[in-house]
């Protein structure tokens, strides 16, 4: 404390001039101390609104912050108003870090909702585990993570695929050709993927990888011509996924013969894509569109009044909506005990809330057990959905490595 | 000691001044601000660093961030070994993953903080002296020594995606482990770490100066002028833009490790275009001429940015590219242009005056004793 | 012998869309020596313009291409008045200025339409495709085409054979003894700097049944149509024609033969040597001073 005062006292002689600006210091600090007088509740808010993956995540973003305005709206979580902290990461994972580190040490929130993208969500981590706040993530993800400080909403490579990859086969045969873009996330569905076809006697024709944002795909296309796999296994994401499927469909190849099967395409993407070129392909994903349920029903509504009849409700912000009554579930149960990022999260565990999709409950991971659909695209860019989970589906992010469980203790060796 | 060298010093001590004393300050010498302001040090670094190649030497490099990034992998290399210490075979969780069987050799000598810390310096060094030699010896000049670093940067950078198998990938590295240098265990968030990176960047930009003071630095400013003149004289052109380009590309290695620490991950993204072209933004803003008005430009652009998110939201990137254009129309030198005419138009006046004062004399000489006398 | 054809065919189409987008660049930059990173942007514009005018008005892209041409056209020639007409004498100082110009008008549509990728209609004479010695091409592909070699022949006939491009030429080639002769070179200028804009637009229109229309679109394209424009050499057509179809080509065939990455890093390298070794480009202007 005292080489503090005297470094000021330095500072001060050596800037005179500077003392002219009293409270100058106070410009660059920002807010952050006003509110932990007031009884409401920061929580940080984090999704790109601009930058190339803001196509997505914006939509996260208003799906999260409805959420907390009908929270509010309804009297707050016991009489306490919910304070958004909102940041715009700019799809940059260096300012995720900035923005995290901002929300978390400087803003005091007790949770961050907030990202898409793997890469994202590991430039977070460093922040959000070194101070052991919450952090929200809605999105489905590649699994093999078992942070004791990340609530993972979205499905995990088990959840997608087990039910999905046994029904393609049934259905379109044993053929298939995994294309992804170049990043973890396709890398891990498709080992799980070929882990499924040896274990169910399938096959993988051909497997490749191009980068993100990659554009033409005519070189692809003609191998898949050649190849003629029975299923095109896709996990391509945003631009790519719609230029894809745009040159599979000028191509002239055939949904019913070559189906498209893919874990990363929603009403977003087929938005883009059009409906007429995504009629007939498949996706699995815990929640659609379409889905029937007085839940889901209320939800779409909301949402489309709110942001425009133009929008989409899709499974990732389906999860950033859900994840926030989650939290608020949460905080009630912990009833006036005092509000820390580690308290929530363990009154969290084994919660269960009506979400859109069906009854979701948190397990003690920290993932979600959700319910799995496989969904066939129409041409008016909603899904059907033709198969769907009778149960809930149990979250192992650790399912392709024997001998590794993500536990309420972390990742454990059995 | 002519005056130019008299006018850095004076800079470069102000300059010192601010980052050591005035920044911490600002922030109370504490808090998370310290982490942030030491990130600004760190791109302000690279900024500098471009500004000794463009400034001085008339090399724009738009692949500025290749070197900057790879600076950044080495230091994550290193830490990412020592978190991987307990895992089977001491390797990364994402070689585990993809079924690599023996950590690469290239990734072996990266356990050594020594060999770490070398190879942070030397091998950006490596990469832009075999890159400078085969451009300049070719005459490679203006737009297109900025494809053809560009080019190259982006042809690194879809590597280093694609071996996911020894890089991570889109992910990049990532779960590093505290950097522990020589028994002191870093931590980012004190103010000794922001010390550090005050340190490197004070002592990155005394290199430089150095170079551009030097005898080498005047041939090089010839250079910026007309190469055809200055190789006339029989200096080897080529070897001169390739030192300027080394010792930039080493500065901008040392900026890149100090990033990974302050984020505690290295990324892809650190070599990519945007990051690229907003280095020689900064540099602009600052002023390409002086490499500590470009740490400036550097500085300042970031902190504005992180001030302006805060109170603009998403719109501050309009601002931002709003304030870009208008220093580029109406600053052409930068802010240390604005500085530097300002300093310009005192001496004029001042030598206007001091002649005016010795005319008068002269004057008060020439007339008669009674009337001097009236005068005073 | 199939794959033969269709590769040779990929390798054109390709081309084509990287000929459409840089011919506009390469106009720009060999006219004024102008580094145009906004032009992405422009193409972006035209996207943009393309789908409004369809989902407003029903417009086909086909249809909507002379307002789109106008439009953007009218963007590049603000632009050039207000800012790029100062830089002339500093052509580095341009790619910082455009990069400005880009940032901004990408958030100016963000405002206004929002982040969301939007979807265009190809027209439907243009549905189906053929089949051209076993291989198959695509109908609206055939048209890119032959639409970019007509922007081609087009811009060379502006060059080459009316009063305008006369003056532009003249103007290039000594300015001062030009306005001697009564030629604003400012205005030259200006309505080069909107035609290449206007053209960015159509390319932009063009290829919106391919991608995905969104904001940040144009950032990839306009270093792809860079390349083009430097390894075909300064203020030279043909050169540009020809490096847009090498190019092209090359990606078809290395992305084939190995894969797109892999494609990609070649063809980065390759531009590389080839700036290193013939930095005049493969048809260098001979015209220029």
């Amino acid at each position: 404390m005292k080489r503090r005062d005297l470094l000021k006292g330095v500072a001060f002689g050596g800037v005179a001039g500077a003392v002219s600006l009293s409270g100058f210091p106070g410009i660059w600090t920002g807010r952050g101390t006003v509110l932990a007088a007031s009884g409401d509740i920061p929580v940080g808010v984090l999704f790109s609104q601009t930058g190339a993956v803001a196509v997505v995540e914006s939509t996260l973003h208003d799906a999260c912050m409805m959420a907390i305005e009908e929270i509010n709206d309804n009297g707050g979580i016991n009489g306490r108003m919910i304070t958004p902290y909102v940041e715009d990461p700019a799809s940059d994972p260096a300012t995720f870090a900035d923005r995290a580190n901002r929300l978390v040490r400087r803003d005091n929130v007790i949770s961050v909702f907030g990202s898409y993208t793997s890469a994202s969500r590991q430039a977070v981590l460093p922040v959000v585990e070194g101070q052991n706040n919450l952090y929200w993530y809605p999105t489905l993800y590649e699994g093999r993570e078992c942070s004791r400080n990340v609530m993972y909403g979205g499905a995990v490579p088990n959840q997608q695929q087990q039910d999905f990859v046994p029904w393609l086969k049934e259905n379109f045969g044993g053929r298939f050709y995994l294309l992804g873009n170049d990043y973890v996330y396709p890398r891990e569905e498709n080992n799980v993927c070929r882990m499924i076809l040896d274990e169910i006697g399938g096959e993988v024709v051909n497997e490749e990888y191009v980068p993100m944002g990659h554009d033409s795909f005519s070189s692809i296309v003609s191998r898949i011509r050649r190849d003629e796999p029975d299923v095109i296994f896709c996990t391509l994401v945003g631009d790519s996924d719609v230029a894809f499927q745009r040159e599979y469909r000028s191509a002239g190849l055939d949904p019913d013969r070559m189906p498209v099967a893919s874990l990363t395409r929603s009403e977003v993407e087929v938005a883009a894509i059009g409906g007429d070129a995504a009629a007939g392909h498949f996706s699995s994903a815990p929640y659609f569109m379409g889905h029937e349920s007085a839940e889901n029903e209320r939800f779409v509504e909301a949402y489309l009044r709110k942001y425009g009849d133009d929008q989409v409700t899709h499974f990732v912000n389906e999860a950033a909506y859900f994840q926030v009554y989650q939290f608020k579930a949460a905080v009630e149960a912990l009833n006036g005990e005092e509000l820390t990022p580690t308290a929530i999260r363990d009154a969290a565990v084994g919660l269960r809330f009506q979400a859109p999709q069906g009854e979701v409950e948190i397990d003690a991971n920290l993932h979600t057990h959700l319910w799995p659909k496989i969904a066939q695209w129409q041409s008016d860019g909603q899904a059907e959905v033709v198969v769907e989970s009778d149960e809930r589906m149990a979250p192992e992010p650790y399912w392709a490595y024997e001998g590794q469980v993500c536990t309420a203790n972390g990742l454990e060796n059995a | 000691m002519n005056t130019g060298f008299k006018i850095d010093c004076i800079g470069y001590g102000l300059f010192a001044a601010f980052v050591l004393l005035v920044m911490p300050w600002m922030v109370d010498f504490s808090g998370y601000e310290l982490n942030s302001y030491a990130r600004y040090l760190a791109l302000g670094m690279v900024a500098a660093a471009l500004a000794l190649s463009w400034g001085t030497a008339g090399i724009l490099n738009l692949g500025q961030a290749l070197t900057f990034g790879v600076g950044a992998y080495i230091m994550a290399m290193h830490l990412k070994l020592r978190a991987s210490e307990s895992l089977p075979g001491g390797m990364p969780d994402f070689m585990g993953w993809t079924n690599v069987e023996a950590l690469p050799w290239f990734w072996q000598p990266f356990h050594s903080l020594l060999f770490t810390l070398g190879a942070g310096v030397l091998i950006p060094v490596g990469i832009a002296c075999l890159l400078g030699v085969f451009m300049f010896r070719g005459r490679i000049t203006g737009v297109f020594v900025a494809i053809i670093t560009l080019s190259l940067m982006l042809a690194v950078q879809l590597w280093i995606i694609s071996e996911q198998r020894f890089t991570g990938g889109e992910n990049g590295i990532t779960g590093l482990a505290p950097l522990n240098l020589f028994g002191w265990s870093v931590d980012t968030y004190e103010l000794s770490f922001y010390y550090l990176v005050a340190g490197c960047l004070l002592a990155g930009l005394a290199v430089g100066l150095g170079l551009v003071r030097s005898k080498a630095g005047l041939v090089l400013r010839a250079i910026k002028a007309d190469p055809e003149r200055v190789r006339f004289f029989g200096y080897d052109v080529a070897r001169y833009e390739t030192l300027a380009f080394a010792t930039s590309a080493g500065i901008a290695g040392v900026a890149g490790m100090l990033y990974a620490l302050v984020l505690e991950f290295a990324s892809p993204t650190y070599m990519g275009l945007s990051i690229s072209l907003a280095i020689v933004i900064w540099a602009a803003v600052g002023g390409r001429e002086s490499m500590v008005a470009a740490a400036l430009g550097g500085i300042g652009v970031n902190m504005a940015e992180g001030r302006l998110s805060d109170l603009f939201f998403d719109q501050w990137t309009l601002m931002l590219g709003v304030i870009f254009i208008a220093v580029v129309l109406f600053l052409p030198r930068g802010i240390y242009g604005l500085v530097a005419t300002a300093r310009d138009y005192l001496e004029a006046r001042y030598t206007e005056r001091v002649a005016m004062a010795l005319n008068r004399e002269q004057d008060d000489a020439a007339r008669p004793v009674a009337d001097r006398g009236e005068v005073k | 012998m199939e794959a033969w054809v269709n590769e040779i065919f990929i390798g054109i189409s390709l081309a084509s869309i990287l000929l459409m987008v840089a011919i506009g660049l390469a106009i720009i930059y060999g006219t004024m020596g102008v580094i145009n990173l906004a032009h992405g942007q422009f193409v972006m514009l035209g996207a943009y313009g393309a789908w409004l005018l369809q989902t407003q008005y029903g417009v086909s892209i086909v249809v909507s291409l002379p307002v789109v041409f106008l439009v953007v056209g009218l963007v590049g020639f603000v632009v050039e008045r207000t800012i790029i007409q100062r830089l002339y004498h500093r052509p580095l100082d341009t790619i910082l200025a455009t990069w400005g110009i880009g940032i901004v008008l990408e958030q100016l549509v963000r405002n206004v339409f929002g982040s969301s990728s939007r979807y265009v209609a190809r027209p439907e004479f243009l549905e189906g495709g053929y089949i051209i010695l076993g291989a198959h091409a695509s109908s609206y592909r055939l048209f890119i085409i032959f639409f970019s070699l007509g922007m081609l022949a087009a811009t060379w006939y502006l060059l080459f054979r009316t009063e305008f491009g006369t003056k532009l030429r003249s103007v290039i080639q000594n300015t001062e003894i030009s306005e001697c002769y009564g030629i604003s070179a400012k205005r030259v200028y200006a309505l080069t700097f909107a035609y290449g804009a206007g053209l960015a637009g159509i390319a932009g229109a063009l290829i919106t049944p391919l991608v995905s229309v969104t904001p940040t679109m144009g950032t990839s394209l306009v270093v792809d149509a860079f390349l083009v424009v430097i390894v075909g050499g300064v203020g030279s057509l043909v050169g540009t024609a020809a490096s847009a179809l090498m190019i092209g080509e090359a990606t078809a065939w290395l992305s084939y033969v190995l894969n797109d990455t892999t494609g990609r890093i070649l063809i980065l390298l390759g531009v590389i040597v080839l700036i290193r070794f013939r930095p005049q480009g493969l048809f260098p202007d001979t015209v220029r001073r």
